[in-house]
């Protein structure tokens, strides 16, 4: 990968209008049965859901945002657009250089399959090469701390082991912005404090890194922004610790004045 | 100076992606298909000892008792017959299992479609590579079998070669087509077993197009594999050449069904991560 050139402060990610709709089925499958079965009466068996409404958003490089919410508030969902992986239903994103296209949640797609082929098979289709991907596996191998698991099946990991292999993952590979998506929930206190520290050397001038956690304390501790997404609309954002407080308070009250004003 | 952003993601209008930058990202992870074959087909144990001698004894057994089925019925063997009806049924599971796995491909590859970006349409490719990896061995298989038998060696022979590509490019398509059709009627997969079953008996398998009734021969019009199996049969068992009409109307199907599914999957598959 050639060095990047990108100055501190200058645009990397910027989200406009963000809208993005999920198109499921109510109870069941959609199937040919229950399509020729509802043709006469013209139900419609699909639910929307609204998993981001109109978000704006501008990640510059040399920054570190921090994304906080409830389950199921959309950060994933916005994560998967910023990497081109869900085309967004309504406005833009512009990305002004290399995201990493293997996010952290991406790996151990095939449970019955070892965490070392789960690895090779995630960055081939990420689009990695076959050597790419064997010089950074020792380092991957190495953080991961996984020793002989890495060639067992993944079904036979632990949520902790799962969340240490994805997050190494996703640091290792060094894209010009960089996501990593709530890995460092489930790991030990060790792993959470190396992860921590892996993430502070990632920080540097001509990176963006975007952090979706629900640990509030990490984020205090390495963002330099925050934004608070709620039910896919974009609640606050601002300097870490004003956000996080306010966030804090509305996970203990149930509600706050930041959201009634919208809802 | 404004910079140019690398990249744009806008909300996606009916119709197909640009086909250029397709297919660099496409071709860029080439490796991922053989790789990700190796490993399914690892997972199905078809890289074992047994799981090949399985691989190769299934279709071996049913030509058995198919052969018993027109003995006993028809009450004449020959040994052509035998010839051709295993070769046929070989071929034909390599199109019969390029789409069961086809139509799982997409499905299946869900975790993958939710958190990586790459193109979709290497899910249902793998699938129809997988199924030609188990094809291979059927042929040899078939080598034993006409040398032992006796049937006739000669240079007509390398026909089998581009009627095995047309078949080929046949699987491939209705791969991609069946694994697009999946994600939007998820029990496509359950109606495949009927449908290949029939499309089995109407294709000349069973019996050989020559022995078919002029009157019944109007379903050749709408069977890809009636030019296909003809062809099959006359150059990897007869030693003839194929008619040249029938490589053309085989090539065509196979071309036709391969455009028809690749349009309907590339226009469609920035839809499959908000539906799978
Ligand atoms: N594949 C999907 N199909 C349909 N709806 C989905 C899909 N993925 C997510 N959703 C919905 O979109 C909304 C946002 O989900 P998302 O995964 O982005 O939340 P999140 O903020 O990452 O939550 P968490 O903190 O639990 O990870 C939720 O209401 C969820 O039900
Ligand atoms: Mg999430």
């Amino acid at each position: 990968m050639s060095k990047s050139e990108h100055k501190s402060g200058e645009l990397a990610i910027s989200v406009q209008h963000l809208g993005l709709v999920y198109k499921t089925t109510i109870d069941r499958r959609p199937t040919l049965k229950a399509r020729v079965r509802t043709l006469g009466r013209g139900t419609k068996h699909t639910r929307i859901v609204h998993a981001l409404d109109d978000v704006m958003l501008d990640v510059p490089y040399g920054s570190v945002l921090g994304v906080v919410g409830a389950n199921g508030a959309g950060k994933s969902t916005l994560m998967r657009v910023i990497s081109g992986i869900l085309p967004p239903s309504h406005g833009r994103v512009e990305v002004y250089g290399k995201v990493s296209t293997l996010l952290a949640l991406g790996v151990g797609f095939n449970p019955s399959l070892s965490g070392r082929e789960n690895v090779q098979l995630g960055g081939l289709a990420a689009g990695m090469s076959r050597r790419d991907i064997e010089d950074h596996f020792e380092e991957i191998a190495d953080f991961a701390e996984l020793g002989d698991a890495i060639d067992a099946p993944m079904r036979t990991y632990s949520s902790g082991m799962f969340a240490r292999l994805g997050f190494s993952v996703a640091v290792t590979v060094r894209p010009d912005i960089l996501i990593v998506d709530e890995a460092l929930s489930t790991g030990d206190a060790k792993f959470k404090e190396k992860s921590l520290n892996k993430i502070k050397e990632l920080r540097s001038e001509d990176r963006a890194l975007v952090l979706v956690s629900h640990g509030l304390g990490t984020i205090r501790e390495v963002c330099n922004e925050v934004a608070w997404l709620h039910k896919g609309k974009l609640i606050q954002r601002g300097e870490p610790n004003k956000i996080v407080d306010a966030y804090e308070k509305f996970l203990k009250v149930g509600k706050s004045a930041a959201i009634d004003e919208d809802v | 100076m404004k910079p140019v952003p690398v990249e744009v993601y806008e909300p996606f209008k009916a119709g197909l992606p640009p086909l250029r930058r397709y297919w660099r990202l496409l071709w860029a992870r080439r490796a991922f298909i053989s790789e990700y074959s190796r490993s399914e087909l690892h997972e199905k144990h078809f890289d074992s000892v047994f799981g090949q001698v399985w691989l190769i004894l299934n279709p071996l057994l049913l030509s058995g008792v198919y052969f018993l089925l027109i003995v006993i019925i028809g009450g004449q063997s020959d040994k052509f017959r035998y010839g051709h009806l295993t070769a046929s049924l070989f071929l034909f599971y390599f199109v019969a299992n390029s789409m069961t796995a086809g139509s799982k491909s997409v499905v299946k590859g869900q975790k993958l479609i939710l958190n990586t970006a790459f193109p979709r349409i290497m899910l249902p490719i793998s699938a129809a590579y997988i199924s030609f990896i188990r094809f291979l061995p059927t042929v040899l298989v078939f080598f034993v079998i006409r040398t032992a038998m006796g049937f006739p060696f000669g240079w007509a022979m390398l026909w089998a070669i581009p009627v095995a590509a047309i078949t080929g490019i046949l699987a491939l398509g209705l791969s991609i087509l069946i694994s697009c059709a999946n994600v939007y009627f998820r029990d496509i997969g359950s109606f495949l077993p009927y449908f290949s079953r029939t499309w089995l008996y109407l294709s000349p398998i069973l019996y050989e197009v020559s022995a078919l009734k002029p009157k019944l021969r109007s379903i050749e019009a709408f069977n890809p594999l009636f030019p296909i199996l003809d062809s099959w049969s006359r150059s990897i068992v007869r030693n003839e050449a194929p008619q040249a009409a029938s490589l053309l109307q085989g090539l065509a199907w196979a071309l036709g069904i391969l455009l028809v599914g690749t349009y309907f999957f590339l226009s469609r598959e920035r839809d499959f991560a908000v539906r799978v």
